[in-house]
């Protein structure tokens, strides 16, 4: 690893380290991205390494019963909801990286990295001496397979949507649209235990792409198939699968990380009700949940046997704007729409202040990439005054989708509505099933839509808020926008990134389609017997972390 | 007696086919997409599309009928099982044969793997309370029809009202707070599994006192309805007056035909505590029929809303013929032509 110090982005990673324009927090992360061994990379920072959870005192054997929903778990590379399948295959298969609570991308199944200069170039070592569960040796080809896998249009993998940027052109497949990998050569076989990525762009995340949940590594001859007894590289295997009640998955001897503390981890469907949850941690049927909601905080906070853990994120409920439909196709309208806001508000009525105030463009104190800008405050007489020049002088009426699935959405609607009413605002709350609001999230001309914790907020800003890019839920299309995100996405000089986010930040304020009040934490209670657990900020459980005192 | 069976049997087929095609045209309206469900948010729009036409969504209605039709009487091969369509389908009963209610996209399995277990839960479930529901109701409402106005009657009455109309959820909720949180006597949620350290039937104790509590009230309010009209009846006025004690009057003349109307009723619970208790299987987290039938209605997996909605039927048919023919048995004035 001693030759990554040598490597150009790490020099200059370590000079903005030196003279302070980098805090010792973010040189681990990015020099960690970048392919240099954590252990180093806290070394050169100064930081003492986060001991493993591999201590001593950690307490040996158990049952570990987690509540959830035990919902189909067949193909790991189709997932949609990682917080529920990949949590259960997550304990057999492992991923090729590894992005801890803190958001630290790290080594998994890939032992190190390096990257050339000009971001396109990835070299990747796969671990040696890790096998599969049958004692087959794991190597270069399996990645391979996993990855040509998931970037083929017929398995319907998501990863093809988060890849497409820099692996994938389109094209056209009896006269439909489709994607196909870029050059032959994109995914390339260097040697057994070395793979090359080759992109057609710069791509500073290709790691933290790879401990996306629908990338979890399959052996081949699985075809792609997770069930009872699936081989995999994990601490854990599945015994018992059954769908809707519960998931076992019993310690594998042997591990290339170190024996699993627990015995056994059981993933018990508790269905969404919230007061199920509640009532079967009351009555220590349950020694967790994956994760808690904040209308069950209160209760949970209660009952004295149990521990709170929580992480702050950038997940967030973004009220966007169809920037193609009256009256939001204006600027002056949707700024308006801000300047209506006060983000306190919100935090405390919808988030019971768990979470941090947001600044209406996306970018969460929680990603590295953050650059502070000056709140937009509340100003309903500027508001008033922007409606007027945009031809709205007697106001604006519009409607509001709000899927049903997240309960703080709609409470964070109803404070808007409230505030926007002042301005001359008149705003219809109109619930949807959560289900059905995925069929018309990129339709309707004003909606509240999830958007999941994502580690640097370039990935937040490209995904959503580029040109005609597939999750462009606003139709949202600025030029010069788009320009500073691809100069963003290829300057690995924290301090420069910064300020080009902070340019991309002012854009979304003054221009951008989106009013976004707040970042919530994500949270979750364990009975205090419960050990080495910490909060994951996308909800992921690792069960070799854990122990369980009897 | 059997033309009237044959009669109704011929009936229950005719139901069942128009119900399932109206359940068929009816999720038609409902604005969502089994693709764009099954393959998540971050699906582009070309994946959701491949996987359309591979489910076959895009046929019109009557064709998707008539083919789901043709797979459950076993005429046709399920068409989603063709491995060619990498959909990973597999029924190990086969693709074609009498009974098959084809593939739940929800849970990709088929729905005969999926459906009976918990129809078994639920029916546990529903049995139990039933077998408490109905001695217990038959006893409060004869004993408080028996002396129409007496403080027990009021007492039996407004107990009955009390409990019919504290919606399930409320009650669980009450129920939960007592004898989980504060007296930790019973386990909050019923998975029906004893890993947890609490024995399965300590589990079935707060669901089955729920539904107890919810139905039990109304039966109760039925029952004392029919005893009091029939207490008020001549010939009971007859038997008294001819110095007959109490027990003998209640037991001999005025118990069976106060059992009359109740009768029905009794036997409709079946349906509800069947299809109607998905309120308390979410509340416990129940696996049971009704949370799976409101999971796949969500979802949209027409598959197994169509395999629910003909076996709910198949009961409330089934039961409504059993109360009829109880009805005669009782009711020697009413005939079965």
């Amino acid at each position: 690893m001693t030759n990554d110090i040598h490597d150009q982005h790490i020099r200059t990673l370590g000079r903005q380290l030196a003279d302070g324009s980098m805090n010792r927090r973010e040189f681990v992360r990015f020099a960690t991205l970048l392919g240099m061994a954590a252990p180093a990379a806290y070394a050169a920072a100064g930081l003492a390494a986060p001991t493993a959870a591999r201590a001593q005192s950690m307490p040996k054997g158990g049952v570990l019963r987690i509540g959830t929903r035990v919902k189909e778990i067949k193909s790991p590379h189709t997932y949609s909801w990682g917080g529920y399948d990949s949590n259960i295959s997550r304990q057999v298969l492992e991923y090729l990286t590894f992005t801890d609570e803190k958001g630290v991308t790290g080594p998994g199944l890939f032992e190190k990295w390096s990257v050339s200069p000009d971001l396109k170039t990835w070299t990747f070592n796969v671990r040696k001496g890790v096998k599969w569960h049958n004692g087959q040796e794991f190597t270069a080809d399996h990645v391979i397979w996993n990855l040509k896998r998931v970037l083929d249009p017929e398995v319907g993998s998501s990863m093809i949507g988060l890849m497409k940027g820099y692996l994938l052109d389109d094209t056209t497949v009896n006269g439909k649209a489709s994607t196909k990998i870029w050059d032959a050569n994109a995914i390339e076989k260097v040697d057994d235990h070395t793979v090359r990525i080759n992109c057609k762009l710069p791509q500073v995340a290709v790691p933290e792409h790879f401990f996306h949940y629908p990338m979890a590594i399959m052996h081949p001859d699985s075809k792609g198939v997770f069930q009872v007894g699936s081989v995999g590289t994990g601490p854990f295997t599945l015994t018992e699968f059954d769908l809707g009640k519960k998931a076992v998955l019993k310690a594998q001897k042997g591990y290339w990380g170190g024996d699993a503390f627990i015995d056994t981890m059981e993933q018990i469907d508790i269905g969404d009700d919230a007061s199920a949850a509640i009532a079967a941690l009351a009555s220590k049927q349950l020694h967790g949940l994956v994760f808690a909601d904040p209308g069950q905080y209160d209760a949970l906070k209660a009952l004295p046997h149990l521990a709170f853990y929580d992480v702050p994120t950038a997940e967030t409920g973004v009220i966007r704007m169809r920037c193609d439909a009256k009256p939001f196709d204006n600027p002056k309208v949707r700024k308006a729409m801000r300047l209506a806001i006060d983000p306190e508000v919100v935090l405390k009525v919808a988030l019971r202040g768990l979470g941090v105030t947001g600044d209406h463009h996306h970018c969460s104190p929680a990603h590295p990439d953050y650059a502070a800008i000056p709140p937009m405050k509340r100003d309903v007489a500027a508001a008033k005054k922007l409606l007027a020049e945009a031809g709205y002088a007697n106001g604006i009426s519009a409607e509001i989708i709000v899927p049903n699935d997240h309960a703080w959405f709609q409470t964070q609607a109803e404070a808007c509505i409230e505030m926007w009413k002042e301005a001359g605002i008149t705003i219809k709350l109109s619930p949807m099933p959560g289900a059905a609001y995925w069929d018309v999230w990129t339709k309707v001309p004003m909606g509240t839509t999830i958007w999941y914790h994502r580690p640097l907020s370039i990935m937040c800003l490209g995904l959503a808020y580029r040109t005609g890019v597939p999750w462009n839920e606003s139709g949202y299309s600025n030029k010069e926008f788009d320009e500073i995100l691809t100069q963003a996405e290829g300057t690995i000089d924290l301090a420069k990134r910064k300020e080009l986010v902070a340019k991309l930040e002012t854009i979304m304020q003054e221009d951008g389609p989106l009013v976004q009040p707040v970042f919530r934490s994500t949270f979750t209670f364990m009975d205090k017997r419960v050990k080495g657990f910490s909060m994951h900020p996308t909800n992921y459980m690792f069960g070799w972390k854990m122990g369980l005192e009897a | 007696m059997l033309r009237f069976a044959a009669r109704r049997l011929a009936s229950l087929l005719l139901t069942l086919v128009a119900a399932s095609f109206l359940v068929f045209a009816v999720t038609e309206f409902s604005p969502s997409n089994v693709a764009r469900k099954t393959l998540g948010p971050f699906a582009l729009q070309n994946q959701v599309d491949i996987l359309y036409e591979k489910l076959g969504l895009s046929d019109p209605l009557l064709v998707r009928y008539t083919r789901w039709a043709g797979v459950l009487l076993g005429l046709k091969a399920d068409p989603l099982q063709d491995p060619a369509l990498n959909l990973n389908f597999k029924d190990p009963r086969g693709d074609k044969y009498f009974g098959n209610f084809g593939y739940s996209t929800l849970y990709k399995a088929p729905v005969n793997d999926v459906i009976w277990s918990r129809l078994g839960a639920t029916a546990t479930l529903a049995g139990i309370a039933f077998a408490i529901i109905v001695p217990l109701s038959l006893a409060l409402g004869v004993l408080a029809g028996m002396r129409e106005g007496s403080a027990l009657d009021r007492t039996i009455s407004v107990f009955g009202i009390v409990s019919t109309s504290i919606p399930e959820f409320a009650s669980g909720v009450f129920l939960v707070a007592i004898f989980v949180v504060v007296l930790g006597w019973l386990p909050g949620t019923s998975p029906l599994d004893p890993g947890s350290g609490w024995p399965i039937w300590s589990q079935l104790v707060l669901p089955v006192a729920v539904l107890v509590l919810y139905d039990a009230g109304y039966v109760v309010r039925m029952v004392r309805g029919s005893m009091a009209e029939v207490m008020n009846k001549g010939y009971v006025r007859t038997a008294f007056l001819k110095g007959l004690p109490m027990r003998t009057v209640v037991m001999r003349h005025a118990l069976r035909n106060a059992m009359i109307a109740p009768f029905t009723v009794i036997l409709l619970q079946i349906n509800f505590l069947i299809s109607g208790v998905v309120v308390t299987e979410m509340v416990f987290a129940y696996p049971g029929f009704g949370r799976m039938i409101l999971d796949a209605s969500l979802f949209g997996d027409i598959a197994l809303i169509e395999a629910a909605t003909l076996i709910a039927l198949t009961i409330a048919i089934a039961t409504q013929l059993v109360s009829d023919i109880g009805y005669a048995l009782l009711n020697p004035q009413i005939s079965l032509k």
